[in-house]
């Protein structure tokens, strides 16, 4: 099974790409919003076992102390979820550019902010990106969760999945120095149907 | 007619050569580089009549190359092939010395208006 959900160079490339196209007009949406200028990343992926991805996510929470993060269900043609994580200083840099004053910038104000700012990028980014290898998904309502240290995250969260696509994708605000990464994880039959989708597209080229 | 294309992924150049072929068929030469600095080499080298240029790209990206290309040659023509939509991309890669924007995917039709309109075709 390993082997099927396993996605081989021109694969990658292709997602790769989509996955810039898709995350392209998300980033614009987020920039147009705050006016702010945007840098993209290079979406990265990778494909990981469920204990790979354990210990790709807890690096993430280690190298700050405290980050915000959003989960989010999709479900469809493709389903799975996405997480979008900030750390703490980026998300109270956040707050300031959506208006909050200083003593607004307290946890349940920024979930707010962070809340919506995912709910964009990852609606739109899934949206786009559904479009280009004509799947249909539907959203639930994001979830939020902070987590002070890596200790804090549940070996039970996530367990439903065997094998993981990682696509990650970082939109960085130099000026006001906010950073934040969109991880895309899909089951096993939609990785079999991503698969499908971009051999189709390749195909065409 | 020489064409440049670069992009780091090869099958967005491949998109690219296809809306290419589409718009104004054959073409002499179609050179494809993967990043900016693979870009400014090969621009320097076969002196290409247009260079379509992706801006987020390893090594160096579009924004540099366009500004280092335009720097070497002031009648480059230079046009963005992006995702990256926002209006502050376009018009940090129009200071640098790029001539026209296209949004990521290409379509064919829009690629031949911007020729057009461009007096390239």
């Amino acid at each position: 099974m390993k082997d099927k959900l396993t996605l081989d160079e021109d694969e990658i490339d292709c997602l790769q790409e989509l996955m810039n196209i898709s995350y392209g007009s998300a980033t614009a949406a987020i920039a147009e919003i705050i006016d702010r200028f945007a840098t993209l990343s290079i979406p990265h992926i990778r494909t990981a076992s469920l204990e790979e991805f354990k210990e790709y996510f807890k690096n993430k929470l280690e190298e700050n102390n405290s980050h915000y993060v959003t989960s989010q269900l999709i479900n469809g043609t493709i389903s799975g979820e996405t997480m979008f994580i900030i750390g703490e200083e980026s998300a109270c840099n956040l707050g300031k550019e959506f208006d909050l004053e200083d003593d607004e910038i307290i946890e349940e104000e920024l979930k707010d902010v962070v809340l919506e700012i995912s709910n964009i990028i990852t609606s739109t980014t899934l949206s786009r990106f559904s479009e280009q290898i004509e799947a249909s998904i539907t959203f639930s309502p994001p979830s939020i969760k902070v987590f002070q240290s890596s200790d804090e995250f549940n070996d039970s969260y996530v367990n439903e999945y065997n094998y993981i696509i990682i696509i990650s994708t970082v939109i960085k605000f130099k000026e006001q120095n906010i950073k934040g990464e969109l991880l895309i994880l899909s089951k096993d039959d939609s990785i079999l149907y991503i698969k499908e989708a971009l051999n189709k597209v390749l195909d065409e080229y | 007619m020489k064409i440049l294309i670069t992009d780091d992924s090869k099958m967005a150049r491949k998109m690219i050569v296809k809306s290419i072929k589409y718009t104004i068929g054959e073409t002499d030469e179609i050179i494809e580089a993967t990043n900016g600095e693979e870009a400014v080499n090969l621009y320097k080298e076969h002196n290409p009549t247009i260079c379509f240029m992706d801006l987020t790209m390893p090594v160096k990206d579009g924004f540099d190359a366009t500004l280092e290309i335009c720097t070497f040659d002031k009648n480059a023509k230079i046009i963005i092939v992006s995702a990256d939509i926002q209006e502050g991309s376009m018009k940090k890669a129009e200071e640098n010395g790029a001539i026209g924007f296209i949004k990521k995917p290409v379509n064919p039709d829009n690629l031949k208006s911007m020729l057009e309109t461009l007096g390239l075709i």
